[in-house]
């Protein structure tokens, strides 16, 4: 199971903060990008920055673990 | 209050928050501080208060990281990062960074730096409530 986080105006647009997703072996992120971008796509033109378990993700073949918590971030701004 | 990086509800006293960073060292012979307060007004729209969301934990991994940076580029002796979440009024604090060093010119320097730095780096989101509605802040000015 992939844990989805969403916040601020990406949580606004899908309607929710958290959902949770199906694992398969060999996942990477942008097939779960893919997936969620389909469903949620005027959420998705927000999302800027992509966070598996709390590090930034740059490269989106990186192969997703079980049990990981995903976090599509919309640009930052705290301060 | 003993936290170096904080997040929290709560406002927090710049007093006591210079007072934590001057008491780690008797070396300190400069601070530089920055505190950012909510406006009451954006682009041209009054605005009442500001809402904060965080992915908490992140958000506190990356102000941890930036402050051990900060300490490591510019020489600090110390640092301090408070940042407030949850529901702002006009004029209220939102976030206070202190930077104390031996000389000011690196305080100063480290002070702006971290301020950047969060800015970008640190995962945040403001919006502000208006008489017109609500509406995300997605620059950085």
């Amino acid at each position: 199971m992939i844990n989805v986080l969403f916040f601020g105006p990406v949580a606004e647009r899908i309607g929710k903060s958290a959902l949770s997703a199906d694992y398969r072996p060999n996942m990477r992120i942008h097939d779960l990008n893919d997936e969620l971008a389909a469903q949620y796509p005027q959420a998705f033109e927000l999302v800027c920055f992509t966070a598996i378990n709390g590090e930034h993700i740059r490269d989106m073949s990186t192969i997703l673990p079980d049990n990981s918590e995903v976090a599509y971030m919309a640009k930052f701004s705290g301060g | 209050m003993n936290d170096h990086v904080r997040i929290q509800l709560e406002d927090f006293s710049q007093d006591e928050e210079i007072s934590a960073l001057k008491s780690t060292s008797k070396s300190m012979g400069g601070i530089g501080t920055f505190l950012g307060c909510a406006r009451d007004f954006s682009e041209g729209r009054e605005v009442s208060q500001l809402s904060f969301d965080a992915y908490g934990s992140m958000a506190l991994s990356e102000m941890n990281k930036l402050r051990r940076e900060a300490i490591a580029k510019f020489g600090l002796l110390d640092a301090r990062i408070v940042h407030r979440i949850g529901t702002v009024k006009s004029g209220d604090n939102i976030v206070f960074i202190a930077a104390g060093a031996e000389h000011r010119l690196a305080a100063l320097e480290a002070c702006r730096w971290m301020i950047d730095e969060l800015k970008q780096r640190v995962p945040i989101w403001k919006k502000e409530i208006t008489p017109q509605g609500d509406l995300w802040v997605t620059q950085h000015p």
